[in-house]
């Protein structure tokens, strides 16, 4: 069966990659166990999926990916996007709050994580985002930047 | 001839306050795999257990990625997560994932060669897995056709290639919450 992954690296049933990523089964389980647990969670702590996927079609831009891009204007499509979230998803940055706020450190930690300071998890409490909040923000975050980068490596491999 | 660098382990400490056992729910203490006689458990796994879905959920595949059997080298799985954490500015990562390069090889000659920035002294096999490190951690990624081309002309396969893609990846991820959730400290 065709997951998330292999769509993201254009793989299909026959190609030998397809089989080689099946050498690991824990990882293609646990890959896909992640994606849900950030983007379909049970308990979305108040962070809606359509606030989830907007944002994480807005990292597959900073990740220049437009495999992923794609997938999540799908997604997104689906989930009854307001014009804030669709302007979002775009990359916009004249938002209502607390939008404004997460979307300028959601492209910080994306773009430049070296440059990660207390002040930056403080401007979130202040628009209003609670700790469980700015976990789950930072566990997207970071599966977005985890996914592209798997992605990008299995399309250079199937590629050469 | 280099000298060595001495790297002394760090102490992580959240940003947020963490989850008290005391107060924790049945799914986070689940999560943190915590018995009611446990006393110990670390402020980041306690941080991290606020939202103990992505918690569990990333532990399992993060575990799999670094100790699974077989495949690629467990040197060169540290030596992955090593040039991501630089890249990506996690301090602590990086001391970790360096110390636990130098012990699995008994050495602490390619730690030292990066730590004083000094990549040229690695020998081709640590050359091309550093290099396709630090090219894949950029954001975008910046790993070309020849990075892989380099990993397959120091005899890597395509299974080990895949071990390696995941062990960058998951550090783009481990990164991402270490150092912006909290700050280290030298002991």
């Amino acid at each position: 069966m065709i997951d998330a992954m292999d769509k993201a690296a254009g793989l299909s049933p026959h190609d030998a990659l397809f089989a080689a990523r099946r050498f690991r089964p824990e990882f293609v389980r646990g890959a896909e166990e992640c994606r849900l647990s950030v983007l379909q969670p049970a308990n979305d702590q108040g962070l809606a999926p359509n606030l989830r996927v907007a944002l994480a079609r807005r990292m597959a831009a900073l990740n220049a990916d437009p495999v992923l891009m794609a997938e999540y204007d799908v997604q997104l499509a689906q989930l009854g996007p307001t014009e804030q979230l669709l302007a979002l998803a775009q990359g916009e940055t004249d938002l209502n709050e607390p939008l404004a706020t997460i979307v300028r450190h959601v492209d910080l930690i994306t773009l430049t994580p070296k440059k990660a300071e207390a002040s930056h998890i403080a401007l979130l409490a202040k628009a209003g985002l609670n700790n469980p909040q700015i976990v789950a923000l930072s566990e997207l975050i970071a599966f977005v930047n985890f996914q592209t980068r798997v992605a990008a490596g299995l399309r250079l491999m199937r590629s050469t | 001839m280099i000298s060595s660098v001495r790297l002394k382990p760090l102490n992580w400490h959240p940003y947020i306050a963490p989850v008290e056992l005391s107060e924790a729910t049945p799914e986070q203490l689940d999560a943190m795999k915590v018995t009611p006689s446990a006393k110990k458990v670390s402020e980041y796994v306690r941080t991290l257990a606020h939202d103990p879905e992505s918690y569990l959920a990333r532990t399992i595949l993060f575990n799999a990625i670094m100790y699974v059997e077989g495949g690629l080298a467990r040197p060169d799985r540290e030596l992955g997560a090593l040039g991501a954490s630089i890249v990506n500015g996690c301090k602590f990562c990086a001391v970790v994932h360096a110390r636990r390069h130098a012990e699995l090889t008994k050495s602490d000659e390619v730690v030292t060669a990066l730590y004083l920035d000094k990549p040229e002294a690695l020998g081709p096999r640590d050359a091309a897995i550093y290099s396709f490190a630090r090219r894949l951690s950029a954001a975008p990624s910046e790993a070309t056709a020849d990075d892989i081309a380099a990993l397959r002309s120091v005899g890597m396969d395509d299974r080990e290639i895949i071990d390696l893609i995941h062990a960058i990846s998951i550090f783009g991820w481990a990164n991402r919450l270490m150092h912006v959730l909290g700050h280290a400290e030298s002991g």
